[in-house]
């Protein structure tokens, strides 16, 4: 048999220029001292590809803002940055983290940012089971710092509780806050279903629901539980009760799955009323804005303990807004993905300037138990961590309005819950058993801020309590 | 010496070169590369392994082989991790003694795996690609929609629970790539010691001509059930070892995307010979994670993609080039060099020719 030439060269050809370049890479190599190696961990890949440039937006612009460094592009914030110094040493963007919001795909490229690139801190990642991935990662690897993004998982601070990782923003219960008790005071509900997709971020932002929603008195009747990989939700809305036998719906589907969800809702029961359905920040954010919030004007949501527009109109609020928006164009520093992982990148700064540019365990001992976030306001605007290194913070229950004049589909702050301790005042617990399916219980209980979520109108707290 | 026999002896030098190569691999490469390329492409080459032996000796192309290796890490993973405070969240926790999951894992595996192969064993070309996809399938949705055993949240701790023998691969990350390297020539032995004996010989028959075999009073579905059970064997020690690399669990370890991958490693590596499984699998992973590094995650600008982008391009070249892969490659640098031209079609006869000789 004749066999080409080429066909013989061409691929040995492309052999020898890839195992080359392969082992450039594959010896071992030197850190430098002089600097601090830091990686960015998000999604690029699947419901939540959209994160990839905003937290690494949200990331650089706080080392722009405290550290010195600039963007290379003001564009486009995945283009990295230069400079930037923080306790002596200069900050290095090694990488930035694609994943897919999968625990597998998570793993590995921290473990590529972390063992080949060689960072020794992380921010992120963005979703719920990869940061219980990377909880578990960091047990085995205490010498690495890990700060989360903006993923809202109990487990990773609760259970798992690494003591390398930190996380500067309340999880998925957390985030839901005072939402049950909303719905049960304002819209007079006392029954409800709930429908979620199936992993620990709606698991744990549905825990937060039950334990408004139960501990003031409501009943859930149903919980139907969701593949994430999507698809035909008709079976799933089928599991709900009809509107006719329950007072309302919590919705806790993911990213663009939300709109086929309820489109699936409108087909087997007919147009949706505002007024009996909530849910989490799943209903206006990740694309929701566009596709969800228009069906759903005037229904209470949960949220991050951010606002789209129109925030708060506290001096900390407004000069945190100024100083996150001059470092990018098009970038909403409203968003909770922005804002979550700035939030993260000064408190790296903070405790790189406290440790003199010291890793590992120095730096984990300088990391702040305290900052001083744009939208934090109880305990004069300081936010702190627990025992366990998570957030206690101030959570903002929203609405979905249409602005004046505009007619835009928006949101608007339609209570105010002060520190929001992830235990809920003893209801979870890292001995207590993750959130699960049908974890925790429905049970009435007093929660810390039960009868105290204040109103906020125009984006000012009133002493008025929610009635 | 004759010029076959002068192929033979080049390639045992070049195996035994890159055994020894291997076995110093930790005194010349990175950790990093160490773990995540050498120690992960021996592991994904077992289960590549197990493909390329029921192709190219059974000629069934099982899609099942990554869903075995899950179904072997799951059961390990829930047989053996525990409750303990600070510890792991998801899954049974039955904590059971390390080296008797071990055993019933591979057990268990290999079970299934014959239930597969009877139910799969009368199905030829495509109905078997179907069914044995399918198979993959219902593990990844079962694994993920049963929460009790997992979710799809990672279950975790599961390298923290090795036997005793195994020893600490947590903070010893080469003694996993010894064990790694140790189970991939006992696979390819197994696998070169298995063609030769009248089972492996009756099995390239039926492979070759099975209406023939059957006439002849083979059990066709027999053997071929036989040769899956083995097949599962083989994806059993590499879903171990898979569950030990990754220290967690989640079902897309044997989603479409894992079955996918374990295909591209096979043709890339050649779905002739087994060498191929782990030529392919270090290949994959080395381009995986060359492009990860030095390609943006926007992707490249004029062809939009990213990883996928460049190792479809790789796997149309290949199919266009070599069809048999990178062992095909060299099989035509013989052929071309014209010191031991194989026979035209040779490819399907050549396990056969291994075997007889």
């Amino acid at each position: 048999m004749k066999v080409a030439r080429w066909k013989l060269l061409l691929p040995l050809a492309v052999l020898a220029v890839g195992s080359t370049i392969a082992t450039s890479g594959a010896l071992a190599t030197t850190a430098q001292t002089s600097e601090v190696r830091v990686a960015i961990m998000t999604d690029c890949k699947g419901a939540f590809a959209f994160g990839y440039e905003v937290d690494t937006a949200g990331t650089i612009a706080a080392f722009a803002q405290y550290a010195g460094a600039k963007p290379k592009n003001k564009k486009k914030p995945s283009a990295g940055m230069t400079g930037g110094t923080a306790g002596g040493k200069r900050l290095n963007l090694v990488g930035i983290g694609c994943g897919d919001e999968t625990p597998a795909l998570a793993l590995k490229e921290t473990r590529r940012l972390m063992n080949q690139l060689g960072a020794d801190v992380m921010i992120g990642p963005l979703s719920g089971d990869e940061a219980v991935a990377i909880a578990n990662w960091a047990k085995q690897n205490p010498q690495k710092t890990v700060i989360i993004g903006t993923a809202g998982s109990q487990d990773p601070t609760m259970q798992i509780a690494p003591k390398n990782l930190f996380r500067y923003h309340g999880d998925g219960a957390q985030w839901n806050a005072g939402l049950g008790e909303i719905v049960y005071k304002r819209l007079g509900w006392r029954t409800a279903a709930l429908i979620g997709d199936d992993y620990s971020f709606p698991w744990t932002s549905a825990a937060g629901i039950i334990a408004d929603f139960c501990g003031i008195g409501g009943k859930i009747t149903k919980r139907v539980w969701t593949p994430p990989t999507g698809g035909d939700y008709a079976p799933f809305i089928r599991q709900l009760p009809r509107p006719n036998q329950v007072d309302g719906y919590f919705w806790l589907v993911g990213g663009a799955n939300t709109s086929a969800a309820l489109t699936a809702f409108e087909q087997a029961y007919g147009p949706v009323n505002a007024r009996q359905h909530s849910g989490n920040l799943f209903l206006y954010f990740l694309g929701a804005n566009t596709t969800v919030a228009p069906r759903l004007v005037g229904a209470y949501m949960g949220g991050f303990g951010t606002f789209q527009t129109g925030g708060l109109k506290t001096p900390q609020a407004r000069a945190y807004v100024r100083n996150a928006g001059k470092w990018f164009t098009g970038q909403n520093v409203n968003d909770g993905f922005f804002y979550n992982y700035w939030n993260a990148a000064w408190a790296l700064v903070q405790g790189l300037n406290k440790s003199n540019g010291q890793v590992g365990a120095a730096l984990q001992r300088a990391l702040p138990r305290s900052i001083k976030p744009g939208f934090q306001v109880a305990n004069n605007g300081v936010l702190r961590l627990d025992s366990r290194r998570q957030a206690i913070q101030d959570q903002y229950p929203l609405q979905i309005t249409k602005a004046t004049g505009t007619g835009t589909v928006t949101t608007t702050i339609a209570g105010y819950v002060p520190n929001v301790d992830q235990t809920f005042g003893g209801y979870f617990g890292p001995s207590k058993k993750a959130p699960g399916r049908s974890v925790p219980a429905c049970t009435r209980r007093k929660l810390p801020w039960q009868g105290k979520i204040k109103v906020v109108k125009n984006g000012v707290i009133t002493n008025q309590v929610i009635k | 010496m004759r010029l076959g026999s002068t192929k033979t002896v080049t390639e045992r030098a070049i195996g035994l070169g890159a055994l020894v190569l291997a076995v110093l691999a930790p005194l010349i490469f990175s950790d990093y590369f160490l773990n995540s390329i050498l120690t992960q492409g021996l592991i994904l080459g077992i289960g590549a392994a197990s493909l390329i032996f029921l192709s190219a000796y059974g000629g069934m192309i099982s899609l099942a082989q990554a869903g075995l290796m899950g179904i072997a890490g799951y059961a390990l993973a829930n047989m053996v991790t525990q409750r303990v405070p600070g510890g792991e969240t998801k899954g049974l926790l039955l904590g059971w003694d390390p080296t008797l999951s071990l055993v019933l894992v591979i057990l268990f595996t290999t079970g299934v795996g014959l239930v597969f192969g009877a139910v799969a064993s009368r199905s030829f070309g495509i109905y078997f690609l179907m069914l044995t996809l399918t198979y993959t399938v219902i593990a990844f949705l079962f694994v993920g929609s049963v929460t009790l055993i997992g979710g799809f949240s990672p279950v975790a701790g599961v390298d923290e629970y090795t036997p005793g023998f195994i020893g600490d691969i947590v903070n010893d990350r080469q003694r996993l790539y010894f064990i790694a390297l140790i189970s991939a020539v006992g696979v390819y032995l197994l696998i070169r010691y298995l063609v030769r004996t009248p089972f492996g010989i009756s099995l390239q028959g039926i492979r070759d001509e099975p209406v023939r075999m059957a006439s002849l009073g083979y059990n066709v579905a027999f053997h071929r059930t036989l040769a899956f059970g083995i097949g599962s064997l083989v994806a059993g020690i590499g879903g171990v070892l898979y569950a030990w690399w990754f220290g967690q669990l989640s079902p897309t370890i044997m989603g479409l995307d894992a079955t996918i991958q374990l295909l591209v490693i096979a043709v890339i590596g050649g779905l002739r010979r087994i060498e191929g499984a782990w030529l392919g699998a270090i290949a994959f992973l080395v381009i995986n994670n060359e492009v990860t590094n030095r390609i943006p995650a926007s992707g490249l600008p004029v062809i939009g993609g990213t990883f996928n982008t460049v190792i479809g391009v790789i796997f149309l070249a290949i199919v266009i080039v070599s069809p048999d892969g990178l062992m095909g490659l060299w099989d035509r640098l013989w052929s071309i060099a014209g010191r031991n031209r194989p026979p035209r079609g040779s490819a399907d006869a050549q396990p056969a020719t291994e075997a007889s000789g």
